[in-house]
């Protein structure tokens, strides 16, 4: 029908493709999937960003001990269009200083308003527990209940613990699995095939499925509910991962840098600790970091092995606030929570870089 | 003649090159091994052979027998039902979450503006960088069963339900599978992302030139070469569900009763709940094997000749 159509229409037809006109018409086609991918995007975001930003809120803004969400609607209220408003910004300004200009505007205006509707309403009084080693105690009075039948040790005592348990297992992973990737990367040794089999059947191994014996073992060596046990435990189950990701890194050095080395007069020992080692730089941040972040998140095992409360790391101080308090105070119970949680969202930022680098390499083998 | 009485001077001065060897070797790999053999090697040991005694709370062995097999293959009423739930939680999130979901972030990420698509990925991996402990409170404080909880503010003022929810009772398995998945989705999502990005960019211009949309560009320039990752997120993850019970302990205790408990929690919750360290062994000794299995099928996707190159320097 529409070819009839054409072929009887006796007005003379434009002879050249009007480009123009597909060409707006392409333009706004990406345009709309453009804003259909963003509006996805965010309503599959928001469910995320929500609870982390209600966290945040309560952790300064909490007073009776409810859990407000007053705050938290009235700050996503400056919040949601601030950050469309700053996206708009980037999008229409036709150069930088129009961009700056705008921005700068926006983030005035989001300040301001900010300091209006929420500022009155932001305190320290929920860290408490920072100062306050019972501060379980002063919270509890604070509502008349007397509940809970936690004792908390000081905070400081679980951060001490956490950080301890994190960093002797950093560096015991670092140093060991180092020494060990570098001999497998580098050293023809009877065995080496079917060392660096097991080394690759073990990195997928799951550790969980061996807490139980595992625990049978600790009691029957008398490291049950001790931190060097679990720094042991902790360093152990992370090194073939370690190791593997460690080869990935030595395999990329270049032989001829450690040739040299060696044709100047070095040992072997010597070329590893000083002309090796410092290429692999990249790679040892990575596996730390990493290394650093599953000692301080650590749960299971800490939770499993770790019963006296002295011993109490981070999480389990984090887990038993929540399960003692959290009845009682919702704002110290998040002011716990944002002091747990920072440290590891840091960690993580400065290292993306490298965590990349390793997760892709993790990938390839 | 002068270099090579210089050379044999040099090597006096050196240990016996074997002596040496040894000594690398001791250096070098003992403290790995040492450590590896002990808390891998000697716990899957110990886990056999307790799983043939009757060890229970009082953390003694009185006798050695078969009877936690008989009771895994015969008298546990509770097992099917608890291995009906693993799969359902284990399929349900990897099919959902873990695949699909982590290829449409991965898939919509990548066709935005860049700073933007870091934006969106920086808080899918938000959950993956909380600590688990602060990760499950978020979700208990999201569905607390009062109208404070952040799920029920939303229902009832948005889509005006009058009743408040308590997802709890109401649809645990979903809630561990959706829980879960939000973890899981961001690793997929990595994964995905980096091997979009190895697509050479020329093949999708040739693809729109010869008159591809997006979804015949997703379908055969995409989607085939994801291949590989695809099956790689699969096994891995299919692994690491079907282990980990974290999330759900923190999360529902494997409750309401055993509605939540999937077998590596039933294993945890025998052992440590009931204080049956017998049977608990007996029961992880399948998800041990089973471990393994997958481990060794992973051997499959890795560039096996690679990894073993020979070294190229033979100098001790």
């Amino acid at each position: 029908m529409a070819r009839q159509a054409a072929l009887t229409d006796f007005h003379p037809r434009p002879t050249a493709v009007d480009w123009d006109r597909m060409a707006a018409r392409a333009r706004s086609m990406r345009r709309a999937e453009a804003v259909a991918l963003y509006a996805f995007l965010i309503a599959v975001s928001l469910p995320i960003i929500l609870p982390y930003f209600w966290l945040v809120t309560i952790a300064f803004s909490a007073k009776a001990g409810v859990a407000e969400t007053m705050v938290l609607w009235r700050s996503m209220l400056v919040l949601v269009p601030g950050v469309i408003a700053f996206w708009l910004a980037a999008m229409v300004a036709r150069n930088r200083r129009e961009a700056w200009l705008g921005m700068g505007a926006i983030a005035l205006t989001a300040a301001i308003a900010f300091g209006l509707l929420v500022g009155p309403d932001l305190h320290l009084r929920n860290f408490i527990f920072l100062v306050e080693p019972d501060f379980a105690s002063v919270v509890r009075s604070r509502v008349g209940a007397v509940r809970g039948a936690v004792q908390f040790p000081n905070v400081w005592h679980a951060f001490a613990n956490s950080l301890l348990i994190a960093g002797a297992q950093t560096v015991s992973v670092v140093t060991v699995a180092s020494l060990a990737a570098y001999y497998v990367s580098r050293w023809q040794f009877p065995g080496r095939a079917g060392m660096l089999r097991s080394l690759l059947v073990l990195h997928a191994f799951p550790v969980l499925t061996l807490v139980v014996p595992m625990f049978l073992m600790l009691y029957w060596i008398g490291l049950l509910d001790t931190l060097f046990g679990v720094i042991l435990v902790l360093v152990a189950f992370e090194l073939p991962f370690a190791i593997f990701i460690m080869k990935g890194f030595f395999d990329a050095v270049p032989w001829d840098i450690e040739m040299s080395a060696l044709t100047d007069g070095a040992s072997r020992r010597q070329s590893f600790l000083r002309v090796v080692l410092p290429q692999v730089r990249n790679g040892l941040l990575a596996i730390a970091v990493f290394t650093f972040i599953r000692g301080w998140e650590e749960y299971i095992f800490v939770f499993t092995f770790l019963i006296r409360n002295t011993n109490w790391t981070m999480s389990l101080y984090m887990y038993y606030v929540r399960d003692d308090v959290m009845g009682v105070d919702y704002g110290v119970v998040s002011a716990v929570g944002v002091f747990y949680l920072v440290p590891s969202l840091i960690l993580y930022l400065a290292a993306q870089r490298y965590l990349m680098q390793m997760s892709i390499g993790g990938v390839k083998g | 003649m002068a270099a090579t009485n210089e050379l044999t001077i040099e090597r006096r001065g050196h240990t016996r090159p074997a002596a040496r060897r040894r000594a690398n070797f001791v250096i070098f790999l003992c403290p790995a091994i040492v450590l590896t053999v002990l808390f891998f090697v000697i716990p899957v040991v110990i886990d056999i052979a307790v799983s043939f005694t009757d060890l229970s709370r009082s953390l003694r062995i009185t006798k050695f027998t078969t009877e936690q097999y008989q009771r895994i293959f015969q008298g546990d009423r509770r097992l099917p039902e608890v291995i009906g739930l693993t799969f359902i939680y284990v399929f349900g999130t990897l099919a959902i979450f873990n695949v699909t979901f982590g290829l449409v972030l991965a898939l919509t990420t990548t066709s935005i503006n860049k700073i933007a698509g870091g934006f969106f990925r920086g808080v899918w991996l938000l959950p993956r960088m909380s600590p688990s402990v602060l990760y499950i409170l978020l979700w208990l404080w999201a569905i607390n069963p009062s109208e404070v909880g952040l799920l029920n503010q939303v229902l009832m003022r948005v889509l005006g339900l009058n009743k408040p929810l308590d997802l709890m009772t109401a649809a645990p398995i979903a809630l561990i599978v959706i829980s879960n998945g939000f973890i899981g989705a961001s690793l997929g999502m990595i994964i995905f992302t980096a091997a979009i990005r190895g697509i050479p960019e020329h093949l999708f211009h040739a693809a729109a030139v010869d008159g591809a949309g997006t979804v015949a560009q997703i379908r055969f320039i995409t989607l085939p070469a994801l291949r590989w990752p695809i099956s790689f997120v699969t096994i891995y993850q299919t692994l690491s569900l079907l282990v980990s019970f974290e999330y759900i302990l923190l999360l529902t205790k494997g409750g309401p009763f055993y509605d939540t408990t999937v077998y590596a929690l039933y294993v945890y919750r025998r052992a440590f709940e009931s204080g049956q360290y017998g049977y608990g062994a007996a029961l992880a000794f399948f998800l041990i094997a089973i471990g393994v299995a997958v481990a060794l099928l992973g051997w499959r996707f890795f560039d096996m000749e690679r990894l073993l190159q020979r070294p190229r320097i033979e100098v001790q």
